[in-house]
């Protein structure tokens, strides 16, 4: 099997390379992850991450082919020789496969990505209806693989300032937990035009998820919230008019 | 609603100012199909009386509204993603609110010089 694998050490390279690589696959070898091990048995130089190969953990996420996915749960026979490999796109490379996601995690970090609620704690657990339990579903799936977020043009643009899909998605999972009693807070620290207002739909982010979930939905339902929440706020206001017609 | 085109929301703002222009502006496209197929003028005649009806202008001019709007919101994000220099990006900004303001005074004469 034919790859081609994008190589950098930032202590031994000026720039990187692209390196090609011809490995014999054995039987079992089904999935890129396999590919790129027998890789690393030929060349231990290359580095690259992963850790659970059955796409849980999230760890092995590169561009495959010019589109981001886990190598452990990514076909071989599905991919069109030589297979291009790179790291994420946008953000730091370490060396070679390896990237810095420090960025990505404190936009994760920044939309508070844990339960908030003031009350006592019950004897055993917060209870939720099903119904209210069903809305998580397509939401708590992610495994912050990145591949989403490093997907997103908006990201490559601001990845400073727009939190980035996976972030958002995440975001929306707290906001929706009918034990969480913080959704007005949440829903304020996204008012920044850059940190939710920057998804322009382009759904690179849909394309590309390991897990099939819909970050841009979130995003969507996040913003109707949004309008949703202000027009609650507004309703103990005298209504505005204009020339006698309710406005507002 | 209006309370989120406030400077309270300056995120929303933006961002339903955008919406809301695109809505204006695919109404006044639906409806100008259905006015122009209702009524079909044929001749140059025909054409300045549908053109000449205060309907007419005022909608246009509302739909150019919008258009420069959401054309203001779209310049600016991109200006902001491409130029970095801030004294450029500035300049270049004043250049396109000064010609999205032209073409609409521009337009105005154009609906009411007829």
């Amino acid at each position: 099997m034919k790859l081609s694998i994008y190589r950098f050490d930032p202590d031994v390279d000026e720039k990187p390379y692209m390196q090609d690589y011809d490995v014999a696959l054995q039987e079992g070898d089904n999935m890129l992850l396999d590919a790129l091990l027998r890789v690393k048995h030929q060349d231990d130089s290359m580095s690259l991450r992963k850790s659970c190969r059955e796409g849980i953990c999230g760890s092995d996420a590169v561009n495959i082919n010019g589109k981001n996915g886990l190598a452990c749960i990514t076909r071989i026979a599905d991919l069109t020789e030589p297979v291009v490999v790179r790291p994420l796109p946008g953000l730091p490379v370490i060396r070679d496969l390896v990237v810095d996601m420090t960025q990505f995690y404190e936009h994760f970090n920044s939309v508070d990505p844990y339960l908030k609620n003031d009350d006592p704690l019950p004897e055993t657990e917060r209870l939720q209806s099903p119904e209210d339990r069903a809305k998580l579903d397509g939401l708590y799936e992610c495994i912050l693989c990145g591949a989403c977020t490093t997907s997103c043009p908006s990201f490559w643009w601001n990845p400073d300032k727009f939190v980035g899909p996976a972030a958002l998605l995440q975001a929306y999972r707290f906001i929706v937990d009918s034990r969480d009693q913080a959704q007005a807070e949440r829903l304020e620290n996204l008012e920044d035009p850059y940190r939710l207002y920057r998804c322009h739909n382009i759904m690179n982010c849909v394309e590309v998820c390991p897990k099939k979930l819909s970050p841009n939905a979130a995003i969507v339902a996040i913003k109707d919230l949004k309008i949703a929440g202000a027009t609650v706020n507004n309703q103990d206001k005298p209504a505005k008019k204009i020339f006698g017609i309710k406005v507002g | 609603m209006f309370a989120l085109l406030t400077n309270k929301y300056p995120g929303m703002r933006v961002w339903l100012s955008q919406r809301i222009t695109a809505v204006v502006m695919a109404a006044y496209v639906v409806l100008l199909i259905i006015a122009l197929l209702m009524l079909q003028p044929s001749d140059y005649a025909a054409w300045r009386v549908f053109a000449g009806s205060t309907v007419f202008r005022l909608a246009t001019l509302l739909c150019f509204i919008c258009l420069s709007v959401h054309a203001w919101v779209g310049v600016r994000d991109v200006l902001r993603d491409y130029i970095f220099n801030q004294t450029l990006r500035t300049y270049l900004q004043i250049l396109v609110d000064l010609l999205l303001v032209a073409y609409v005074v521009w337009l105005s004469l154009i609906l009411w010089g007829l």
